[in-house]
């Protein structure tokens, strides 16, 4: 109880702090009260911010939930050469995320990357721009990029849910003759619904953090296209010397996601009930 | 008499002469050795930015160590941190480092903050200060523009990074294209001195694939020019500096006060756009870094480029063009009276909150040495860029395989200022960067986002500049 307060309560308690003075530079002001929220809250750059990390966790991880799903299901079905191809499918998330931004950018780098020179710029896929300079396409890209790498994640983790299912109520439904779809209807999603659950917050509450591939790939550019809520908080306190800005950015994301993983909680919590 | 008139005029000759005798012996007396004896034992902490060069340095650190008897940590950490620890250790108060590496960009916000120490006191200190610095020797106008501002100074120079002309000789000396060059311009093709012919060589030399350059059939696009064009890094210093400033423009007035829709500025913003044209199509995602791995790979002509990552690509194995390549210093304008570059000085300086200012000038000091610095090209084998005019005759530079870009990076630096001292210049850069990221992707028109762009920065700060 005393780690986790002094580990997590703590630190979080003196950034609410914070947030709430005037900062000169590293040192605390006079109170502001709650004029650093009232000025991050008018702000057109927050609010986009805000939406360019949503938009891109509402395509990441249906994404990376759906194909890591249909990938456990593939593997559960005792595929040959599972325990090779396990570990494999680990790499990408093993990587560190700035060995994950350099790849990419070794591959998808205008007019030199591996697959922009070999494949989109010679096919004439892609001729008049690239895909990390385009402002319509540079989001994709880095969904993309996080799909490539967080979906084993996904996959090995519902994998080993799927391992670790009782078989009798399996053998029951086969002698009561259901098919394979009603078999993962009726059993299969229900007994798997709390780890889905946790998986899918996790990765949720990970790609709304989306920081280094943004960072290292593109900057938030083209103009902003790109620059997610971390990216412009990052800015805010090492470019901008904003902390009182920054700091109740952190905060107001704390609460958002406060509030949506208590509502997601109690979703999932009336549809066990209900299933 | 004549005796006595001439032993006073001896007495008067030996009496005049004392001061300047004993100023002579305590020159010749002054050491590194003798002026750290109170400090020896102590321990300093200095914080400086990772690159070839600062490796280098640090190799030489022990023997100031071994000199002194003054411990250093001579610390080395990546660009970003460097600016994040040291600017939050400086800003915070704490105190962990004596002295710190700083961009120029960073000077507005640490000297509105008041934690820099500024060193005329020891520098004027006789025991302290090496009667053979010879700081008029140190790079100009990078060291006044840097170091010295309202009648104190800051620091010495760190480093003296800048950007240079670089192109393909074996295609700007070809003699087809160059005839085909004289035809279609109506002047010779060289490395451009202008911006203008810049952009000449750059519409020329590109080519579709299919298409003949040098006398091969090209089996991919080639591009007229690479220049860095990603948010953010230093796509809009360089055009700041090598661009709007030769048109005679600038982003803020003699006050300070944002003038970023003027008419010059918009014309410089123009030219750089329209060279986009002739450039790779993924240049909007390009960093200092994609810059010259383009230019090694061979798919551009020409670009402006940091001079230290071209030693980084100019060497046999690292590109099949090595060796093939002519620089020259940044160009200016056709027209325009006023001459610009882009340059990144940069100092080291001491944090007001260090205990030990003292010895920590002393190491500081011994950083921009003549002897240390000698050694600094000695170890590096002529790698490097010179802090001090007097380094660029040394043997090491003339006898490199570098000694055109040596030429080219001294010419530069003739022009390259400090960046102005601005405490929200990253903020204006931040937004300077994605407005022109725009126009030049022609999602702006150049008068439509330098108007929004000043609307932006003059309620960043109505006057920027200290």
């Amino acid at each position: 109880m005393v780690t986790l307060v002094v580990v997590a309560l703590v630190p979080f308690l003196y950034t609410v702090y914070l947030s709430l003075h005037e900062m000169q530079y590293a040192r605390v002001g006079a109170w502001a009260g709650l004029e650093n929220y009232r000025v991050l809250l008018g702000s057109p750059r927050f609010w986009h911010s805000v939406a360019i990390s949503a938009l891109f966790v509402a395509i990441t991880v249906p994404l990376e939930f759906g194909l890591g799903l249909a990938g456990a299901l593939i593997l559960n079905q005792g595929v040959r050469l599972r325990s090779i191809i396990v570990p494999l499918l680990f790499v990408p998330t093993m990587m560190a995320p700035i060995v994950v931004a350099i790849l990419w950018k070794i591959m998808l780098a205008g007019s030199w990357g591996l697959v922009s020179y070999n494949v989109l710029e010679r096919f004439g896929i892609l001729t008049d721009t690239s895909v990390l300079a385009s402002p319509a396409l540079a989001l994709y890209a880095l969904v993309f990029i996080d799909v490539w790498q967080w979906t084993p994640f996904v996959l090995l983790a519902l994998f080993a849910g799927l391992q670790s299912l009782p078989v009798a109520p399996y053998r029951a439904a086969q002698v009561d003759g259901a098919t394979a779809l009603q078999t993962f209807r009726r059993l299969t999603l229900p007994l798997m619904a709390p780890l889905m659950a946790v998986i899918v917050l996790l990765r949720i509450i990970d790609a709304f953090k989306i920081f280094d591939t943004i960072f290292l790939l593109t900057g938030g550019g083209p103009g902003t296209a790109t620059e997610s809520v971390s990216l412009l908080a990052y800015k805010m306190v090492f470019d901008f010397w904003n902390l009182g800005a920054a700091t109740a950015t952190a905060v107001v994301v704390w609460v958002m996601f406060f509030a949506f993983s208590n509502v997601f909680y109690q979703l999932l919590k009336r549809t066990l009930r209900t299933s | 008499m004549n005796a006595r008139r001439m032993r006073r005029a001896v007495l008067g000759l030996l009496v005049s002469m004392t001061p300047i005798a004993l100023g002579a012996a305590a020159a010749e007396a002054w050491s590194y050795k003798e002026a750290a004896k109170p400090f020896a034992g102590q321990s300093i902490t200095v914080l400086d930015e990772t690159t070839p060069l600062q490796e280098t340095m640090k190799a030489l650190v022990p023997e100031f160590v071994k000199e002194t008897g003054i411990k250093v940590d001579y610390q080395l950490l990546n660009h970003f941190e460097v600016i994040s620890k040291g600017q939050a250790d400086m800003l915070s108060g704490r105190g962990a480092y004596d002295a710190v590496m700083l961009h120029s960009p960073q000077m507005g916000l640490l000297l509105q903050a008041d934690v820099i120490r500024p060193i005329d006191d020891l520098m004027a200190n006789k025991t302290l200060a090496n009667p053979d610095l010879d700081l008029k020797d140190l790079s100009q106008p990078a060291w006044d523009s840097l170091a010295r501002f309202k009648g104190k100074t800051y620091g010495f120079l760190d480093w003296n990074y800048n950007v240079v002309y670089w192109a393909r000789n074996d295609l700007l000396g070809h003699a087809d294209e160059k005839a085909a060059f004289k035809k279609k311009y109506g002047y010779d093709l060289a490395p451009a001195k202008t911006l203008q012919q810049m952009r000449d060589i750059a519409e020329f030399f590109t080519r579709k694939k299919g298409e003949k350059l040098a006398g091969e059939t090209l089996a991919s696009d080639f591009y007229g020019v690479v220049l860095e064009g990603i948010k953010g890094g230093t796509t809009f210093w360089t055009l700041w500096n090598a661009f709007i400033k030769n048109f005679g423009g600038d982003i803020f007035d003699a006050e300070g006060k944002p003038t970023v829709d003027r008419p010059e500025n918009v014309a410089a913003v123009k030219l750089w756009a329209e060279m986009w044209k002739f450039a790779p199509p993924g240049q909007a995602e390009y960093s200092l870094i994609d810059v010259p791995t383009v230019m090694g790979n061979g798919i551009a002509a020409q670009t402006l480029a940091w001079s230290d990552f071209v030693l980084g690509i100019d060497q046999p194995g690292k590109s099949k063009y090595a060796g093939k390549f002519v620089y020259a210093g940044s160009p200016a304008h056709a027209k325009s009276t006023t001459r610009s570059a882009e340059t990144e000085p940069s100092m080291i300086v001491i944090s007001k909150h260090s205990k030990r200012a003292e010895p920590t000038y002393l190491f500081l000091q011994w950083m921009v040495d003549k002897t240390t610095q000698k050694r600094f090209f000695e170890t590096s084998k002529g790698a490097g860029v010179p802090i001090r005019e007097s380094t660029w005759t040394a043997p090491e530079l003339k006898a490199s395989r570098f000694a055109g870009l040596y030429t080219a990076m001294r010419e530069t630096l003739r022009y390259g200022r400090a960046k102005p001292k601005a405490p929200k210049i990253f903020e204006i850069m931040d937004v300077m960067s994605g407005v022109v990221q725009e126009i030049a992707l022609g999602r702006k028109t150049a008068e439509a986002g330098l108007k929004e762009a000043q609307e932006k920065i003059v309620a960043i700060c109505a006057k920027c500049t200290l």
